[in-house]
């Protein structure tokens, strides 16, 4: 049956078992979740090791700055500090380092970083995009001879602010340095690069040194940069003083300095016809990156509408502020918001639907098919024509695709069998927070053939076997099928002695429930099956490049969303009531931890359409807002009813589902303030003063 | 941060002797705690005694609220919640409960003090911020002028423009209330003299004298009062605007009203035009209503990123009017 025929669209929207049946594991809970909740669950940031100095970077307090004197000695002489580093006169941003100081405690280093008394000479700082674009070039050619003899036109501009991560656990290291050996306790999304990374600073070897990561809180993307200057830094003190070292940022720090989303303009000029038939144009991008280039890419066209004939220019443009990094889909969330915000300009401007005129324009099938469930999940018919409604509060909706592709990395994976019936399922990537732990285990016990409480999960050690960086998506796509050889080599070798000791062929011998059968007979309870090993097995499986690019069956991701919100015009407030994300993802392998991905990467999005942005301050570059107060975050109360609907048709194997679920949301919600108070607001975030001004300007001619 | 030491005294008579005493050099009054910690993370104060009055009450008064005449006494360690969910406030003066309500997050409003909450430091990002040496901090510079002032205040002339962090005093204010002090030569001052504008004095918002102590608030009551306020975030934000109105009412026509705005200037900002205008208006009367609203921005100006707040003040007042005689406001 088509998945679309077999989700009810009539009943409330509230609770609906939408995803039952969609997975390896419907039940299975989030196996650490209680101890994250807890507090068991001990993150890098939590481990203080004995005798430990603490450190913290000496950083620039403006966009542009010189330090023009500073007093070591006054630092050095603070009872407890042990090392003051200055190494750099100039910053060419609010929180670039120029040093850093070591000391006993946290209380030492603090007076230490004061007693150093840094006296920075101000100088003027880039701090908007708009302001450093200069005057933009006249759109090209090829794109104005497409545009001379076009029936309708539409030039705007459109932009997005920066977007920091703020990982709640913030960047840093904790090194237990024993002296000829050490156990680094990060937060990262890379063990392994972290320990490639440190190989020089920490002054060990590898057979040394562990890196440890068993949980993260937060990374999307900024914790991809191998060790880091914060790990960097701690290895050498550490490797220096043969002792444990603490850095990790602060608050504030982490806004500054840890990467963000870059901040875009999007000046589309584009023509189409009556009908919705877009023939093309022009698309300039600028992205705005720190005091160097790089990072500030804005991906419109995404690549999932037929645009006709589109030329795209991008420039990157530096401002004096903190570097981009990747950020769950890096350059999506900002082009996206254009595309689809520009999509509906345009139907508006033709007098169309736009759910109908994007279902000429929408290249991949299982889109469309996505977009029809989405509609009737959504309740599109309820849509008013845009800029008919009049009242106080005014109803919107707007929809937005998505799609992501499927990167292979190479990844091993082993389950040891013990002769107690104890399997221990080993895999050294760590567990960015979609619960990695509850997918191997998961892959291991199905594979087996035994209970889920059979197995215990090893991750986030670097001493246990290679796998991929959380970055891409690539997380669950390539270590569930090398979790699953593993479990197959090690079930393989089990069946190999119990098939000796009971006169049967391997092949005949199948384990289903903790029992070996053959031929639908009981032969031996596991724990009997395992004793009569010799030693413990162990499986071994890897997942490559060539195996994941072999497989053509398992493709992209794709998605659509749909969006339910009402706008106060008297206040520019804006409420999203409900939001139906629709996300081909494949084998789902856990029904709770997918859907958790979905509804994560929806709230990610929530945040950015309506709030927000980091706001340097025009004159002197610091950033005003490096806290999570003025810095804003969707709270509990912002959230809409989240629906997550698991597209599993016609798919074999895990696929990426990471990113893909935050690249549509804001587009998605600005086209349904569009529809809902009649003008469009072309610039995020979704904030009052500017849907007020947008309400005040109406609508565009 | 420096070592400070905790003192916990048993009553207000106990932590004024401190507050004078000559052992320390900076002690301060804690409350909850919550604006101070943040003073002493960002090292904005450096106290060497906190005094610890988050429990300290007049042993005769159990409840953080009580009946006074046909008014209200609120204890000055009353929190938060306490005043939210007080059916006297409810019956007697709602917009008080209806401001709190709306500031900060439900673990904060079980802990934050009613005289904390009066008496905490503005939100100002300059001025929390211990690198720009702003007015407050005995700078040279008001770095919102020229800077960012998207949420700082559309009345006052300076030479600061923070907005007062208050939500429970403009609801105190329509109430016509009363601070009550120990420790000075004043027993008591009305709630509007308990603040000052920046040319009065930058460094603090209000006028309390050093040794000074709160111990209570006693209120008039104002049964048909309300609050609205507009925020970005539904959730742990501050107002862009907020406003609290109190009416009295002959059937359906106001006979009176006051009104007060918040989060638009230094201060609790009163707004006599729009209670002159209110004056003889029926509470069904959208249009009069409107009118009168118009009248808030009498005399405000927008600072470079503002001039939005010039729009919703006039809202909130609407609201705000129309929640206290008991109709729907409208809106999300």
């Amino acid at each position: 049956m088509p998945i679309a025929d077999s989700i009810p669209t009539d009943l409330p929207t509230t609770n609906r078992p939408i995803n039952a049946g969609a997975s390896m594991n419907d039940n299975a809970s989030r196996l650490d979740g209680v101890a994250k909740v807890t507090g068991a669950a001990k993150y890098g940031r939590d481990v203080f090791p004995a005798n430990g100095l603490f450190v913290a970077f000496v950083r620039c307090p403006w966009g542009v700055g010189e330090l023009t004197s500073h007093d070591k000695d006054a630092a050095a002489a603070v009872p407890g500090v042990i090392e003051v580093e200055v190494n750099k006169k100039d910053g060419t941003y609010h929180g670039a380092t120029a040093g850093y100081v070591a000391a006993e405690s946290h209380q030492a280093l603090q007076r230490g970083l004061r007693a150093l008394n840094c006296k920075w000479k101000r100088k003027a700082a880039k701090t908007r995009l708009e302001d450093e674009i200069g005057e933009a070039p006249p759109v090209g050619e090829a794109a104005a001879a497409i545009l001379k003899d076009a029936e309708l036109k539409l030039e705007a501009v459109y932009s997005t602010e920066v977007q920091t991560h703020s990982s709640l656990e913030t960047h840093g290291v904790s090194i237990d340095h024993k002296g000829d050996s050490a156990v680094v306790y990060a937060s990262t999304q890379g063990t392994f690069s972290v320990r490639d990374g440190l190989d020089d600073a920490i002054g060990l070897k590898r057979s040394q040194y562990e890196v440890v990561c068993e949980y993260i809180g937060g990374g999307f993307g900024s914790k991809l940069n191998g060790a880091g200057k914060e790990g960097t830094t701690a290895a050498k003190l550490a490797s220096k003083y043969k002792r444990p070292v603490y850095l990790f940022c602060n608050r504030a720090e982490e806004h500054l300095d840890t990467g963000n989303r870059p901040g875009s303009r999007t000046r589309v000029s584009m023509a189409f016809k009556k009908d919705g038939t877009i023939l093309g144009g022009e698309v300039r991008t600028w992205g705005s990156v720190g005091p160097n280039k790089g990072g500030g890419g804005c991906n419109i066209p995404g690549g999932r509408y037929n645009l006709g004939e589109v030329k795209k220019e991008h420039e990157d443009v530096s401002l004096n502020a903190g570097m981009p990094r990747a950020f769950r889909a890096p350059g999506h969330p900002q082009g996206s918001f254009a595309e689809e915000l520009m999509l509906d300009e345009i139907a508006l401007a033709c007098g169309l639907d736009p759910l109908e005129m994007r279902m000429k324009l929408i290249k991949a099938g299982d889109i469309k098919e996505m977009a029809e469930l989405g509609a009737k999940l959504i309740g599109w018919d309820k849509r008013a024509k845009t800029g008919s409604q009049t009242g106080v509060v005014r109803r919107g909706f707007g929809m937005g695709v998505t799609s992501w592709g499927r990167f292979p990395a190479k990844t091993d994976a082993e389950v040891v069998i013990n002769q107690d019936g104890s399997v221990e399922a080993r895999t050294g990537t760590q567990d960015i927070g979609t619960g990695q732990r509850t997918m191997v285990s998961i892959v291991t016990a199905d594979t087996l053939g035994v209970p889920l409480e059979a197995v215990s999960v090893r991750i986030g050690h670097s001493n246990l076997p290679e796998g991929p960086g959380s970055g891409g998506s690539v997380t669950t796509v390539n270590s569930a099928p090398a979790m699953m050889a593993a479990a197959n080599d090690a079930k393989a070798k089990l069946l190999d002695a119990v098939a000796k000791r009971v006169n049967a062929k391997p092949e005949e011998l199948e384990i289903k429930g903790g029992v070996v059968m053959k031929g639908g007979d009981k032969v031996l309870a596991w724990k009997d099956a395992c004793a009569a090993l010799g030693n413990a097995v162990v499986g071994k499986g890897e997942n490559t490049q060539q195996t994941v690019q072999a497989d053509k069956t398992k493709g992209n991701s794709n998605g659509a969303q749909f969006v339910d919100l009402s706008v106060d015009t008297q206040t520019g407030v804006i409420k999203v009531n409900r939001i139906v994300a629709i996300q081909s993802c494949g084998r789902v392998v856990a029904r709770k931890m997918a859907e958790s991905q979905i509804i994560g990467g929806v709230i990610q999005g929530v945040s950015y359409a309506l709030f927000e942005n980091r706001l340097l301050d025009r004159v002197t570059g610091a950033m005003v807002n490096p806290n999570l107060e003025w810095y804003k975050i969707a709270g509990p109360c912002d959230m809409p009813h989240i629906e997550p609907v698991l597209w599993t048709k016609g798919a074999t194997g895990p696929r990426s589902l990471g990113e893909p679920p935050t690249i549509p949301t804001s587009g998605a919600i600005a086209c349904a303030v569009l529809n809902a108070i009649g003008s469009p607001v072309r610039s995020l975030p979704l904030t009052p003063d500017k849907v007020l001004a947008a309400l005040e300007k109406g609508r565009p001619a | 941060m420096n070592p400070f030491a905790i003192a916990t005294p048993d009553s207000h008579a106990a932590a004024q002797k401190m507050l004078v005493g000559r052992s320390y050099k900076l002690p301060v009054l804690k409350g909850a705690g919550i604006d101070l910690v943040d003073h002493l993370k960002e090292g904005l104060a450096e106290p060497d005694l906190l005094i610890d009055v988050r429990r300290v009450r007049d042993a005769s008064r159990k409840d953080a609220v009580s009946a006074e005449g046909s008014g209200l006494r609120i204890e000055a360690n009353a929190t938060l919640a306490e005043l939210v969910d007080s059916s006297l406030v409810k019956e007697r003066c709602p917009v008080v409960g209806q401001a709190v309500a709306n500031a900060a997050t439900p673990s904060v409003r079980n802990v934050a003090t009613a005289a904390g909450n009066l008496l905490q430091r503005p939100r100002c990002w300059y001025y929390r911020n211990s690198q720009f040496d702003c007015l407050k901090k005995g700078g040279a510079t008001c770095f919102s002028v020229e800077g960012e002032n998207k949420y700082h205040a559309i009345f006052g002339q300076g030479p600061c423009h923070i907005v007062h962090p208050s939500n429970l005093a403009p609801a105190l204010m329509v109430a016509n209330a009363t601070v009550h002090l120990i420790g000075g030569n004043r027993k008591s001052l009305p709630i509007a003299d308990l603040f000052h504008m920046p040319d009065k004095g930058v460094t603090s918002e209000h006028s309390l004298e050093p040794g000074e102590v709160i111990t209570h608030i006693t209120l008039d009551a104002a049964a048909k009062s309300g609050f609205a306020s507009v925020k970005e975030k539904q959730s742990f934000d501050w107002p862009l605007a907020f406003a609290c109105a109190a009416l009295s009412l002959n059937g359906d026509t106001i006979k009176s009203a006051t009104v007060c705005a918040g989060a638009v200037a230094p201060v609790p900002w009163m707004l006599p035009e729009v209670g002159a205008a209110l004056s003889g208006v029926k509470i069904t009367d959208d249009t009069a209503i409107q009118k009168a609203a118009a009248a808030s921005i009498t005399g405000a100006k927008a600072m470079t990123d503002n001039a939005y707040k010039l729009k919703l003040l006039p809202v909130v007042v609407m609201r705000a009017v129309l929640k206290a005689a008991g109709r729907d406001p409208g809106g999300l």
